[in-house]
């Protein structure tokens, strides 16, 4: 199968400014993929570029397995939520709707059971009537989303899509998120909060226009050469160290409590099996961690 | 907490700074008054040139007929009959005509234009003094038998004397709608480039055609609306005649709110923001004031500026109006050249504010 978006070598300058340096990115079908980077990293500029608001100055692109510069012709299968929310604050919350059903042509049938569907997965039916303008922040983004979402996208391009929203609601908004690309949708989102990244089935690090590092969230972990670490707190620390360095762990003992830097999770029970620790903790790797360290490599 | 003039200061202070990043805002304060000055001056000024006569030569006067063809302002067309001349008047193709006759000099005016009026009225009111006193240097003593004593017939063509409310009326409809449409479109369009939604517009299904087209639908209901209660008070409220169909009357207006739309739209890429557009007023809206012929005649701005005259759409809307209200011309009558020009002024600018929309987001 043909990845969602193919991206390579992709070159634009806005005047003298190189915003995308050669890009070179895959992103499968159906999957979760977050585009992360500082700000300024060229991660708005991509997302438009693949939507074809701008023309690439070099580089070859193609989107749902077409070349980008046909992608007019496939619009109804992409949605795109821009980080300025594109609603009008003088319509309601249903007019708004409506009004983007009626853009990508939905029949009042499909119209009114998308709505509803997305009304409830928002968390916004009880405010149907309320005008646009009138809702705050968080409410404002979660329409957004509903009126991104009415014409059921392949492709979905959401640019920050979840600033201002309640941990609870992000939760279900990534549930979603998971429900859409088992229907083999993909999902493309771009944000700089690590924790989300954390959530997508693959990430790309974005810094100066071009991909610092792409993989899984595990993949970038161990390419930034982070592992998991295990601390154990031991009656009797040194024999115990020794031990674990003679099954060959790569250890390492601060104020008595061994530290184990694990290739993998399953060592954990063999580990387990050589030692008997009077406490344990596990300390996972954060991709910011991660990412923190790709950036100073480079 | 008292006035303070060190934060004042700092205010003006920044101020300042905003201004002078923004050059169209510059360009604007030195520049528009300027132009608006000349343009007024000029127009004001009161000469006018282009004013095509019908002269009917029955006999006697021979001081006024030298004096009307000395007028250089005059273009003068000799005719045979008073007939001829009113029917060339009707048809809009003289602004009036002199008939001499021994006895008396008749007249003949297109009455919606008071000014061209006046000055031809003014310019046989002259003519017929300098015949006296010629008359009176060779004729000293003849006095009162003189035929300069005959009387001035004065007949305005459509059969009634106006007022400028009733030239100006039928304009005034014009102006208000286009006036209007225009700034709301432009308003229209900044926020849609603000809010993000014309970049979503964008990548949907929706064309540019589609998009600019269903502004035009959208506005025209508004247009119309506005037309309709601009079109009572000007007939019933200043009882400005309204002697040919109000439905034609409306599709001029419904044409020129469709071109001023699109004038919006297309203007609305050279703004930033609602002030911006506000900007637009003296450089848009108020030469097709001051040129389109709604308060004076076209005969009364410079020559070298009238063709300016000819482009602007409220010039073309401004004479269908009245020839529709005051003279009851029909749809066929006003559709050279007032409708087609209308019709290609809307035409080029779609076109234009449909390009504009792509080249934005280049």
């Amino acid at each position: 199968m043909h990845p969602a978006i193919s991206a390579q070598g992709v070159m634009k300058s806005f005047g003298q400014q190189r915003v995308l340096d050669g890009l070179t990115v895959d992103i499968p079908s159906g999957v979760t993929y977050c585009l992360l980077g500082p700000n300024g990293s060229g991660k708005t500029t991509f997302i438009r570029a693949v939507v074809r608001l701008l023309h690439l100055d070099g580089g070859e692109m193609s989107v749902l397995g077409r070349p980008v510069s046909e992608v007019g012709e496939i619009y109804s299968q992409i949605g795109y939520m821009t980080q300025h929310k594109a609603l009008y604050p003088d319509l309601t919350v249903q007019e708004n709707m409506e009004f983007y059903a009626g853009l990508y042509g939905l029949s009042r049938q499909l119209r009114m059971e998308r709505q509803e569907e997305l009304l409830e997965m928002v968390d916004l039916l009880e405010h149907r009537s309320r005008l646009a303008g009138a809702l705050s922040g968080g409410m404002y983004q979660r329409l957004s989303l509903a009126c991104t979402l009415i014409h059921e996208p392949r492709l979905l391009l959401l640019d920050e899509p979840t600033v201002g929203v309640d941990p609870r609601l992000r939760q279900t908004f990534w549930d979603y998120f998971g429900r859409l690309t088992e229907e083999g949708k993909t999902v493309l989102i771009t944000t700089h909060l690590m924790d989300e990244a954390e959530k997508c089935q693959r990430v790309g690090y974005m810094r100066a226009g071009r991909m610092m590092a792409e993989g899984t969230p595990e993949e970038i972990l161990r390419l930034a050469g982070l592992r998991p670490l295990l601390k154990l707190w031991l009656a009797e620390p040194q024999k115990d160290a020794a031990l674990l360095l003679a099954h060959g762990y790569e250890i390492e003992v601060v104020d008595g409590v061994v530290q184990v830097r694990l290739e993998s999770h399953a060592q954990i029970k063999d580990i387990l099996a050589a030692v008997s620790p009077l406490d344990m903790r596990l300390a996972e790797p954060r991709l910011e961690e991660a990412f923190l360290r790709l950036s100073e490599a480079a | 907490m008292s006035p303070s003039p060190a934060r004042a200061g700092v205010v003006a202070l920044r101020v300042i700074r905003q201004l002078k990043r923004d050059r169209r805002t510059i360009g604007l304060i030195v520049f528009a008054p300027i132009v608006l000055m000349t343009l007024f001056g000029y127009a004001l000024s009161g000469e006018m040139s282009g004013v095509t006569l019908g002269l009917v030569d029955g006999g006697g006067h021979a001081g006024l007929r030298s004096h009307i063809e000395s007028v250089k302002d005059f273009d003068l067309l000799h005719l045979g009959s008073q007939s001829d001349a009113e029917k060339l008047i009707a048809e809009g193709r003289l602004d009036g005509a002199v008939i001499l006759r021994p006895e008396e000099v008749r007249v003949l005016l297109d009455a919606s234009s008071l000014q061209i009026s006046g000055a031809i009225a003014a310019a046989v009111q002259a003519g017929l003094a300098a015949e006296k006193a010629g008359q009176e240097t060779v004729r000293p003593r003849l006095g009162a038998e003189s035929s300069v004593e005959s009387s001035i017939v004065t007949r305005y063509i459509f059969g009634y004397d106006l007022e400028m409310m009733d030239t100006v009326g039928p304009a005034i409809l014009g102006l208000v709608v286009f006036f209007f449409t225009f700034i709301n479109a432009a308003i229209a369009f900044i926020r849609e480039r603000s809010q993000g939604t014309l970049e979503k517009f964008m990548v949907s299904p929706l064309s540019r055609v589609e998009m600019i087209s269903g502004y035009v639908l959208g506005f025209s209901l508004f247009t119309l609306l506005q037309s309709a209660t601009t079109l009572f008070v000007v007939t019933y409220g200043f009882k400005v005649p309204l002697h040919g169909s109000a439905l034609t009357a409306l599709a001029v207006v419904l044409l020129l709110g469709a071109g001023a739309l699109v004038l919006g739209s297309f203007f609305s890429n050279f703004a930033r923001s609602e002030f911006q557009v506000v900007q637009f007023i003296p450089l848009i809206i108020t030469p097709q004031i001051v040129l389109c012929g709604i308060w004076w005649p076209l005969q009364s701005v410079p020559e070298f500026i009238r063709p300016f005259s000819y482009m602007l759409p409220l010039t073309y809307a401004a004479h269908a109006l009245r020839a529709v209200m005051l003279k009851g011309a029909g749809f066929a009558d006003i559709f050279y050249p007032d409708l087609l020009a209308l019709s290609v002024f809307f035409l080029i600018f779609f076109a234009a504010a449909t390009l504009m929309l792509r080249r934005e987001l280049g």
